[in-house]
């Protein structure tokens, strides 16, 4: 009797309040040791021991990859609801090292003189369905009407950061059936040196696994051997049938020696880890976790998910898995991938295109999920998702070469280059990812003075559709580089960006609110103030239809890259004169503290409807045409962003993004994909081009629009030498 | 009247965001970062927004080191008062006696039933609460050798073994509006933790509270100056202005001065979950309102400040 699990070694400590500090120091020697998991023995009725949760969650904070448990919870004595959201709590604060190990308490006498009422294993199963009921992702309140513990309607939530496991401990026929039916783990005391019925207990938890449909696989067995003495090898004798006869395979050492802990560390655990490898191999046991019944049945046909190259598996979420509903959706759209793989390294993200390739699916990539014309996310497809690759680090302080990573976002970006008195022009949000972003422009809030994002690019490092990790710069691949900065989602995944920052202070950011009933005329006040303004100045506008019985208000936004005070209030006054104005904040502020963002994931719904253009100046047509859509409801957001300035000193033929005299990029979102359509197109003759990052529409054309001839032509060159089997086609897919 | 004359202490509320939980504790850090002497959490265990507050405290105690924690305030309803306890201990043991038990009765009753607990009404809830409080001291109290025994309406202790005692004398803070929360307060507590935006009646109300907390505590037979009172206060900094917290630190550090030495608040803890706030508060406010309620506290007039 084996089931394959990998082999894991532990250490059970009871912890001595008289001496917190002891029990620390054996958790951060169990890991420095080598050990996956420290488990503290839970008494909560104990004086002489340290509450176990306070401790785990201290020890988490003191730790970085040993895992955590208890060895086993007292139920009755930690209301399940509130121990779940603990554990989830402790599961995100630890990066997923939590297993929950629960039980139903053995001295009763104790539990009662502290006010506890005990619990029957059936209750100990209804504690398990109301911990991951709170655990799931279902969007209806959590009822679970059990005999013992009734919940009408609690909220879910949060989700851990890992599906985390419940190991039951126990011995009774009651309960062995109830791990069989439940839980994730048995943990039990074995004493390797006086065999009992180990093989019994195991037969039953798997006959009530099979009845309830499950694999037994899916149910690691913990053994829990009492203190360690005597000679090193006659453990390792002991420890071995266990394993390769037992179905033990997690072995937990219960000891409050730093000493034998070492000693196990170098005598025991490598011996027996070679002599059950060797074992297993003889006797053709293939090692492998088995996931759950539950996470098996959420699977989509087409992923072929035990294929998964291991250097993924641990981090990838599928739709079973606790975190999914933390990266199924963007922040755009709502999506139901069939697997989300999160590489971290780019050695890992060429498995993940190597991998994706086989899978008939969809594939999409995706940074900081703020893809708008970037689909990142799908419908039972991959999705490889680069939000651990976030490091942002300077390279060279002489010349501000910076180097970041495509998972970052620009307020941490902004952030993190504040100290050194630079910044990088990204866009007028600091929950954009880089990603995204940096391979196919960047209007942001320094613009005219500072160019486009792309335009601070030096290098980039990428894994090509053929899984090759290449870098590309002026001299080194121009042709990919001129590709990346405008076209870069159809021809790989960077996995680093090179910019150089420039310096930038504190800088004037004022929010100004106008009455812009006449609005035809108040777009031509404005744009022709931007554009006579010298190039310190960036503004942005947004509008939408008029509330009823309230006037036309636009909102504009500008940035003066000046922190004097003066010069700030000189660039404004021009655009404040435009109209009457209702309301201005106008303040001096560090560049990092526009791009601040709160907290928070994605929880985007159905799909974005939008369109894009490119127009060189605000003129009497094109500001009528934009005045009947905005009052024709057809879009509820209207923007136009300044570019011009130093975006058009960079010559077209420079950068796949090629529109370079455009001085004005405007956007409209709308709720129906063809009002929106209909009513754009009629407009579109003023527009001379679009840019890809705001648009939406499918229609094969817009990819003329996007890119003039001469670069369109280029970039399907390049995308036959690159990407010759289009794996790369979430975004502004390069076809023809 | 009261300046019931402690030592000043400042820190931080901070919103234990689940979706976030880093930059929860990345607050935390900087609350110590900005020279405060306390970071406090609120704790709605019924919420799935939030990061379990306990949880929290532990972790976040452990990531620091001189500031101490607290829940603002504790459920108690969701936690048992014994294992709470013990808990407690634990926290404080771990962190060298930084943490602090704000805790209160509990308030939306239907979440807290949904959640499998029990549905008090206001009336038991206090009644609960003062219950919990001699379950909570009875397990610290660990000279005392006699039997352990609370034989209440809502937890019963039955000879349950005493301890862990705590590494210093944690303050049980309690979150208290109504006239019976109050008395138990100056009855049983160490400490008042209100809310200046829940007090409607601001600062008629804080004065008629000082005095049943008083009132309680004297018919208890305890020093009224046994019970701190402190403050969860909002605020902006920023141009000066006629509202109350919202100007420059000099603004804040006069009206602190007046809630000190007239209404009697020694502690002020910040919401907002702004770092760069909290390091204002920390830097610029704190010792110059120290100075200032240390110079009127010497002064032999008395209190002269906010004039
Ligand atoms: C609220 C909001 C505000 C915005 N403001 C601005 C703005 O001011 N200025 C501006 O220029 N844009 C702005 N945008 C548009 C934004 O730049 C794009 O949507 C961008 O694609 C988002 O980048 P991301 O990494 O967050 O997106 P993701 O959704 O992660 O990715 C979008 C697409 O980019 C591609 N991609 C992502 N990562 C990589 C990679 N590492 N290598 C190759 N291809 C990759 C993929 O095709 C993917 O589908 C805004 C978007 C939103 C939602």
């Amino acid at each position: 009797m084996d089931y394959g699990h990998p082999l894991r070694f532990g250490t059970l400590v009871a912890a001595a309040s008289g001496t917190p500090e002891h029990a620390v120091k054996l958790a951060r020697l169990s890991e420095e040791l080598g050990f996956g998991l420290i488990a503290f023995q839970d008494q909560p009725y104990r004086p002489d021991l340290l509450d176990t949760w306070t401790l785990l969650a201290w020890v988490a904070a003191r730790t970085r990859t040993i895992h955590l448990s208890a060895g086993a919870l007292n139920v009755p004595m930690r209301p399940p609801a509130v121990l779940a959201r603990a554990a989830a709590s402790l599961d995100l604060l630890s990066g997923g090292r939590l297993g929950l190990a629960l039980g139903a308490g053995d001295d009763r006498d104790e539990m009662a003189a502290s006010g506890a009422v005990p619990i029957s294993p059936g209750a100990l199963g209804e504690a398990i369905d109301v911990v991951r009921g709170i655990w799931s992702s279902d969007r209806t309140p959590l009822r679970v009407a059990g005999e013992h513990y009734r919940l009408d309607g609690a909220e879910r939530g949060p989700a851990p950061a890992h599906n985390i496991p419940i190991w039951v401990g126990g011995h009774d026929p009651g309960t062995l059936r109830l791990i069989g039916r439940q839980a994730d783990g048995w943990m039990a005391s074995i004493d390797p040196m006086e065999p009992g019925d180990v093989r019994a207990a195991q037969a039953l938890i798997d006959e009530a696994a099979a009845e309830a449909g499950r694999d037994p696989r899916e149910i690691r067995r913990f053994a829990v051997i009492p203190e360690f003495d005597g000679p090193g090898g006659r453990w390792v004798e002991a420890l071995l049938p266990l394993v390769l006869d037992e179905g033990v395979s997690t072995i937990l050492l219960r000891t409050d020696d730093p000493g034998a802990l070492r000693r196990f560390a170098d005598e025991v655990a490598p011996a027996v880890c070679g002599a059950v490898a060797a074992g297993r191999s003889s006797q053709g046991t293939a090692v492998r976790t088995v996931p759950s019944a539950f996470v098996r049945a959420r699977r989509h046909p087409g992923i072929d998910y035990d294929a998964i190259p291991a250097s993924l598996a641990d981090l990838a979420v599928e739709p079973g898995d606790a975190g999914y509903a933390a990266v199924r959706s963007t922040y755009m759209r709502g999506g139901s991938p069939g697997l989300v793989l999160r590489p971290r390294t780019a050695r890992e993200v060429a498995d993940a295109v190597a991998f994706a390739r086989r899978q008939p699916v969809k594939l999409s990539i995706r940074s900081g999920g703020h893809g708008i014309s970037g689909r990142s996310t799908n419908r039972g497809g991959i999705i490889i998702d680069l939000g651990q690759l976030d490091q942002i680090e300077v390279v060279d302080k002489e010349t501000r070469r910076v180097r970041i990573g495509p998972g970052a976002r620009w307020g941490q970006v902004a952030a993190a280059l504040a100290p050194y008195g630079w910044a990088l022009s990204s866009g007028d949000y600091g929950g954009v990812g880089v990603g995204g972003l940096a391979t196919s422009g960047g209007i942001g809030w320094l613009a005219r003075r500072h160019g486009l994002t792309i335009d601070h690019l030096r290098a980039v490092e990428l894994v090509l559709a053929d899984g090759t990790l290449t870098r590309a710069d002026e001299t080194h691949n121009p042709g990919l580089f001129w590709a990346v900065r405008g076209a870069g989602a159809n021809f790989g995944i960077v996995t680093a960006f090179e910019f150089e920052a420039d310096e930038v202070g504190d800088v004037g950011f004022g929010r100004l609110f106008f009455d812009a009933s006449d609005t035809a005329a108040f777009l031509r006040g404005w744009g022709a103030a931007v554009e006579a303004a010298p190039r310190d100045l960036t503004s942005f506008l947004i509008m939408g239809p008029p509330r009823p019985g309230q006037p036309v208000v636009a909102q504009v936004m500008v940035v003066v890259d000046s922190d004097d005070p003066d010069t700030i209030i000189d660039r404004i006054q021009p655009l404040a004169d435009v109209a009457p104005l209702l309301d201005h904040v106008i303040q001096r502020v560090p560049y990092a503290q526009i791009m601040e963002v709160p907290p928070g994931g994605h929880n985007g719904q159905g799909e974005p409807v939008s369109r894009s253009g490119l127009v060189g100046h605000l003129t009497p047509e094109f500001a009528a045409a934009a005045a009947d859509l905005i009052m024709g409801g057809d879009t509820y957001f209207f923007q136009i962003r300044s570019v011009g300035g130093a975006v058009s000193d960079v010559p077209p033929e420079a950068t796949a993004y090629a529109h370079r005299s455009a001085n004005f990029q405007v956007t409209a979102l709308g709720a129906s994909r063809s009002r929106l359509d209909r009513a754009w197109d009629a407009m579109s003759h003023h527009m001379s081009g679009l840019y890809i990052n705001f648009e939406t529409d499918l229609r094969p054309e817009r990819l003329d629009d996007a890119y003039p001839p001469g670069t369109l032509a280029r970039l399907r060159a390049l995308k036959r030498r690159y990407d010759p089997d289009n794996v790369f086609r979430d975004n502004f897919n390069i076809t023809g | 009247m009261p300046d019931y004359g402690h030592d000043l202490i400042f820190g931080s509320f901070i919103t234990p965001a689940a979706a976030a939980p880093q930059q929860v504790v990345g607050l935390a850090r900087a609350t110590e970062a900005a020279g405060l002497d306390l970071a406090t959490f609120q704790d709605h265990p019924y919420q799935a927004a939030f990061l379990d507050t306990w949880t929290l405290l532990s972790y976040v105690a452990s990531q620091t080191e001189r500031i101490h924690v607290s829940a603002n305030v504790l459920n108690l309803p969701l936690r048992p008062p014994a294992v709470l306890a013990r808990a407690a201990a634990s926290l404080d043991l771990l962190s060298g006696g930084r943490f602090e038990l704000g805790l209160g009765a509990g308030g939306f009753w239907d979440a807290i039933g949904a959640m499998g607990g029990r549905r008090l009404t206001p009336g038991q809830g206090v009644r609960a609460l003062s219950e919990a409080i001699d379950v909570i001291r009875g397990i610290w109290d660990v000279d005392n050798p006699a039997r352990f025994q609370v034989d209440g309406t809502y937890y019963q202790v039955n000879g349950a073994k005493r301890g862990p005692a705590p590494a210093h004398g944690i303050g049980i803070w309690l979150g208290a509006y109504k006239p019976k929360m109050l008395r138990l307060t100056g009855a049983k507590a160490d400490g008042w933790l209100p809310s200046l935006p829940y007090m409607p009646g601001g600062l008629r109300e804080i004065t008629e509270s000082n005095a049943i907390i008083d009132a309680a505590a004297e018919e208890a037979g305890r020093d009224p100056a046994a019970v701190r009172r402190l403050l969860n206060i909002g605020g902006r900094f920023g141009p000066g202005s006629e509202r109350f917290l919202s100007g420059p630190p000099e603004q804040w550090v006069e009206q602190l001065a007046v809630l000190t030495l007239e209404y009697g608040f020694s502690g002020y803890i910040l919401m907002g979950d702004d770092p760069a706030a909290l390091q204002i508060f920390g830097q610029e406010v704190a010792p110059a309102l120290r100075e200032l309620v240390a110079a009127e506290r010497r002064s032999p007039v008395g209190s002269e400040a906010g004039r």
